[in-house]
């Protein structure tokens, strides 16, 4: 479905399209904020930049990226809405709740994945009418315009662990090669190419260490050498790889080139299937060369890359040619030989010309695709056979089957019942499963005084720190009763989707509550089939440290596969459910089931069979 | 108004306490470090209550979740917004309960999917009666279980200086003769209010064993007073412990 995708621009320092129209006209740490977690960097001296290359910049994005449609089935029932185009990106500035918002990816992907035409659906369900015709989204263009400066996703990031919930470690890409050589141009063609969503790009420009007054003023007269390993914080930047490659969220620092310190905002990383890490000394540490799984050395002819660099600095910097000569001479030109060119030994493969050459392109991204398939994200089928007659775990925790309940759920499962009693049935029965997952969480003993003047033994939940994730769409319909039950509760909200040509799930969407890692947390689905979207969501809160025994996942309806699955790759995860049916059918249905909880509760049903 | 007669307290807390004496004993040799100026009471289990009182007598399941409500709501510094929200969820989970003990036929039917789910269907012709005051505040629970059922009223009153409970006013539906009956009642102290609430439904045609009584608080001396009056009648409750929460009403409608 369609296409989100970050469009990203990457400051720089040794880019050459660097170019943010708000970086110009909005407060740096605003835009920092703004972009939390997108793309974006920004922040440099060149303020100043023209027009006219935004533009151009803008419209090489624009081909770049493009709409990928596929339709949906989804045994969660999920997935109206297909497109995401952040909310804010169109306001340019910050909003105060941004903090909180750990947007996916970081990154972007142009997409190549946009070839399919818009309407092939592949004859299965066919999804309800905003697909297609929503012009404001479905159109690549218009995304990125309004968007201004981020936030196309091409597709959702499919699982990115294995059917044991594990993850399985991203590929990292170490591109290194001296300054102005195209190194930025190299990790764009192959993100490009690639076609794999979930890319992250990591620019080591991040991580300059913050200047005192002294270095401040020597940077300014042109005397401070960037192109030091010592300018760099390499601890800082191992910390980060290390946690990316764990697939665990990170801080990226925010480095300001003006006053060259870090911002007060970082942007939020996410882990990813693909890690493009670039800068002038990425091989220079040898920590950092352990992590890296391909190392690929740019190697331009050190004229193209004088020449570049003095038409950037003075066209786009304003800076003066005597005073580029002369960083070029005392500190570019001497690390380049001292530092970045010794390091070419430790390359896999050695690119020369930079961008241009689509031959060594294609062979990398040949070599990250094969890696890529060996690592195996298939999982949805693997998950719907396995497990077949075991006992049922411990970990599950089934209401009581009274009449009570067995006659809530002959209202919801009755194929002929109408909306409105839908929805009062099912919020019925969602409110008696909230409540039963909240008796799960621990309890201490307390004794209270009575206003009878007796003493009285009974028990208070031991953290007051509960939150709801709920996994959209159908999750969706759990957050009242949640409400209803506990004051105050923090929401968050994870969009997951099935991919239709792959039938895997995929991760749009997700926005949680800052501190996660305090809470004990409610997750919330409808009905869970095979698991797969419920094992992303859980492998999400594990990847936000939350302990896995904080984590409570609350459904009415669950397919014995879908809790054997969980339970067998979150053993502490506790399991809550209303109902467990024994099957589900070749689309990934529950047998008997409820049918597409969400299509039933929104009034989205489409016409065809299920 | 009448709240469960709190001018009864003082005798009633008396007769409880002898009941509950050897029960009590065993609790403090247990846990000497929880006595402080006064005595902790312990509520009576559910093995108990099957043995003393038979198996008309249910108490909601007692988890983690439902002990931390009934501890909120005995709490003296609980602020009355806090009661209140609590006090309607423990209502709703005892309303459900209640609605759990009534008579149903099989039924099957199609899921979307096409498959056939073996379920369940309830008989209609329900009603509640809520017994005023504090059984006021069980309806809107009812209400948001069944949107549509009809409620009736009864006003009981006891009699300041004997103690004697009678009914002043009495207000159902036509055919509540007919029905299954719903009689809603928080706190339980003495059990007469009740008494006096079902002879009036029986003389309106409603068998005894068609009338269940929702309840949160029960003494077991109330109970007592009830099951031997009524055994036909179904009680539902979320706590039997010697001393009723008096305070529930004023803290509920906010007149103490």
């Amino acid at each position: 479905m369609s296409s989100i995708t970050f469009l990203c621009s990457k400051s720089a320092h040794n880019s050459n399209n660097n170019n943010n129209k708000s970086s110009s006209d909005v407060p740096k740490s605003a835009f920092a904020a703004a972009s939390a977690g997108l793309l974006t960097i920004a922040t440099h001296q060149q303020q100043q930049q023209q027009q006219l290359q935004q533009q151009h910049h803008q419209q090489s994005k624009v081909k770049a990226t493009a709409a990928k449609t596929n339709g949906h089935i989804d045994d969660r029932s999920d997935a109206t809405e297909p497109l995401y185009v952040d909310p804010y990106a169109d306001q340019g500035s910050g909003l105060p709740g941004e903090l909180n918002c750990c947007p996916a990816s970081p990154t972007t992907v142009p997409a190549k994945a946009s070839l399919e035409s818009p309407l092939k659906r592949s004859g299965r369900r066919q999804r309800t009418t905003s697909i297609g015709n929503q012009t404001t989204t479905a159109n690549p263009s218009e995304c990125i315009i309004r968007a201004n400066n981020r936030t196309i996703y091409t597709a959702g990031r499919p699982p990115w662990y294995n059917c044991a919930g594990q993850q399985v470690e991203p590929f990292v890409i170490g591109i290194c090669g001296g300054s102005a050589s195209g190194k930025t141009t190299v990790a764009e063609k192959i993100i490009e190419s690639l076609d794999v969503p979930w890319v992250t790009l990591l620019s080591m420009d991040c991580f300059y260490k913050i200047l005192n007054e002294k270095q401040h003023e020597q940077a300014l007269i042109n005397e401070y050498n960037f192109d030091h390993p010592d300018a760099f914080d390499i601890e800082l930047l191992l910390d980060v790889l290390t946690k990316l490659k764990e697939g665990r969220k990170v801080e990226v620092p925010v480095y300001n080139f003006v006053t060259h310190g870090r911002e007060s905002q970082t942007k939020t990383m996410y882990g990813a299937n693909v890690i493009i890490f670039e800068g002038i000394l990425t091989f220079h540490s040898p920590e950092v060369l352990k992590l890296l799984d391909m190392k690929i050395f740019v190697d331009t002819d050190p004229d193209i890359r004088l020449a570049r660099r003095l038409k950037r600095d003075i066209s786009q910097r304003g800076r003066d040619l005597k005073g580029v000569l002369k960083q070029y001479l005392n500190m570019v030109k001497p690390s380049y030989c001292n530092y970045i060119a010794p390091t070419m030994a430790h390359a896999d493969i050695i690119v020369p010309r930079g961008g241009e050459n689509k031959v060594a392109i294609h062979l990398i991204v040949q070599h990250v695709h094969t890696q890529l398939q060996l690592r195996g994200f298939k999982l949805r089928e693997t998950l719907a056979n396995s497990y077949k007659d075991q006992p049922m775990p411990h970990s599950l925790h089934l209401l009581h089957p009274t009449p009570q309940i067995k006659g809530l759920h002959t209202f919801i499962r009755c194929r002929n019942t109408s909306r409105d009693e839908f929805i009062f049935y099912s919020k019925r029965l969602i409110r008696l499963v909230i409540e039963y997952a909240l008796s799960l969480f621990p309890f201490k003993k307390t004794t209270v005084e009575t206003p009878q003047g007796v003493l009285y033994e009974g028990k208070r939940m031991e953290s007051r720190k509960i939150c709801g994730v709920s996994i959209l769409r159908a999750g969706e319909t759990m957050e009242q009763a949640v409400c209803d039950v506990c004051k105050d509760i923090r929401i968050g909200k994870i969009l997951i989707q099935t991919n239709l040509k792959t039938g895997e799930p995929e991760l749009y969407y997700l926005r949680l509550p800052k501190d996660i890692k305090d809470y004990k947390v409610i997750l919330m689905d409808a009905t869970v089939a095979t698991g797969a979207a419920a094992m992303m969501a859980i492998r999400v809160l594990l990847d936000h440290d939350v302990p896995e025994d904080n984590i409570i996942l609350a459904s009415l309806l669950m397919a014995e596969i879908g809790v054997h699955s969980i339970a067998y790759a979150f053993p502490k995860v506790k399991i809550v459910t209303s109902a467990l049916d024994p099957e589900i059918n070749s689309k990934f249905y529950v047998i008997p089931g409820i049918g597409n909880f969400g299509d039933r509760y929104f009034g989205t049903e489409p016409s065809d069979e299920y | 108004m009448c709240t469960g007669s709190p001018s009864s307290n003082g005798s009633e807390e008396g007769s409880s306490a002898s009941d509950q004496q050897p029960q009590q004993e065993v609790q403090e040799a247990e846990q000497p470090s929880t006595r402080t100026t006064h005595a902790v009471v312990p509520a009576a289990t559910s093995e108990e209550i099957l043995a003393e009182y038979g198996s008309n007598l249910k108490l909601l399941e007692c988890n983690s979740q439902v002990a931390e409500l009934l501890t909120i709501l005995r709490d003296k510094n609980t602020t009355r917004s806090d009661f209140k929200f609590y006090a309607d969820r423990l209502i709703r989970l005892v309303i459900e309960e209640s609605l759990n003990q009534l008579p149903y036929t099989h039924c099957d039917v199609e899921t979307p999917t096409g498959a056939i789910y073996e379920g369940l269907k309830y008989r209609s012709g329900n009603c509640g009666v809520s017994i005023i005051r504090s059984g006021e505040a069980m309806e809107q629970g009812l209400r948001d279980c069944c949107r549509s059922i009809r409620i009736g009223k009864i006003l009981v009153e006891s009699d300041a200086n004997t103690h004697e409970a009678r009914v002043v006013y009495a207000r159902f539906p036509d055919d509540i003769g007919s029905r299954q009956v719903l009689l809603m009642y928080p706190i339980m102290s003495t059990g007469n209010t009740v008494l006096q609430a079902v002879n009036v439904l029986r003389e309106h045609g409603v068998p005894e064993s068609c009338i269940i009584l929702s309840n949160l608080f029960c003494t077991p001396m109330a109970a007592r007073t009830v099951v031997n009056a009524f055994p036909k009648l179904k009680i539902l409750t979320s706590e039997l412990h010697p001393v009723a929460p008096n305070h529930f009403g004023q803290k509920y409608f906010g007149t103490d």
